[in-house]
């Protein structure tokens, strides 16, 4: 009697410990895509870090809520921006102070008309300097730049994105469009000088 | 009729796959016949390569083993 009742039991946590190892594989596989788009929706280095380590002991503590099956890579960003959300940072945005964006062209037409000789699409790119796309990524502000950052640089779905960031996935395009743009003002800016 | 500034405004959605049928095919339309519009189309996509190169900053190894280790200990 005993016997039947125990052996089920030792292996129901068996195969746990089992889907929790595979879990904790999988979702530290992820780890460099996670950082990737975590190193930008946050100002620095160290609060990328400090957001890693925090969302990676959250979802080994509550591996049990992810679906296996489903995309892990959005889950865990999932719980990434909430976390950054719960340390406030939405607080410091200035709704008053987005930027209106220039057009879609701007950034090529700024770029050509302070260029000498002949331009082609080519050597206009090549004016741009890493360190101006990263520091103009920076200057976009907050709710533009997390979907930039996770559609264009985590190559994420629209859908995706509006489910890590719980928002419709209209909104998604909307701030992906107007974020772009002020991305592209920003490097102008950055690049040839305002 | 699709004109420079319409075709301004389809460029996202048109790298971003998402215009109907239709809108594509005025775009392109247009675009065979603009070289003006072209050239910035194509250069948008310089861009986005180039953005998209520019911002990777790889995973330091130290937070990496951070991470391992908070990993559910085997008994």
């Amino acid at each position: 009697m005993s016997e039947t009742t125990r052996e089920p039991d030792a292996r129901r946590l068996a195969t746990e410990a089992r889907d929790r190892v595979r879990f904790e594989e999988d979702a530290l596989a992820l780890s460099d895509q996670v950082y990737r788009v975590a190193r930008h929706l946050v100002g620095s280095r160290e609060e990328a870090e400090d957001l890693m380590q925090e969302t990676y002991a959250r979802a080994f503590r509550s591996w049990r809520s992810f679906t296996p099956g489903t995309n892990l890579r959005a889950w865990l960003l999932r719980i990434l921006t909430n976390l950054n959300i719960d340390r406030g940072r939405r607080l410091q945005r200035q709704p008053d102070q987005q930027p209106l964006e220039e057009g879609d062209y701007f950034l090529y037409n700024k770029l050509e008309e302070t260029s000498d000789g002949p331009t082609d699409e080519d050597r206009v790119v090549q004016r741009l300097s890493q360190n101006d796309v990263v520091s103009a990524l920076s200057e976009v502000p907050h709710d533009f730049r997390d979907v930039v950052v996770l559609v264009d640089i985590g190559d994420f779905t629209y859908a995706d994105a509006a489910q890590i960031l719980d928002i419709p996935v209209g909104t998604v395009m909307s701030r992906l469009h107007r974020g772009r743009r002020i991305l592209k003002q920003a490097m102008a800016e950055s690049t040839v000088g305002s | 009729m699709c004109n420079c500034d319409e075709c301004e405004q389809w460029m996202q959605p048109y790298m971003d796959r998402v215009l109907t049928d239709a809108e594509r095919a005025e775009a392109e339309t247009h675009l065979n016949e603009c070289a003006y519009c072209r050239k910035r189309y194509r250069f948008e996509e310089h861009v986005r390569r180039f953005v998209r190169q520019a911002v990777i900053e790889p995973m330091p190894v130290e937070l990496k083993q951070k991470l391992a280790d908070l990993r559910t200990p085997l008994l």
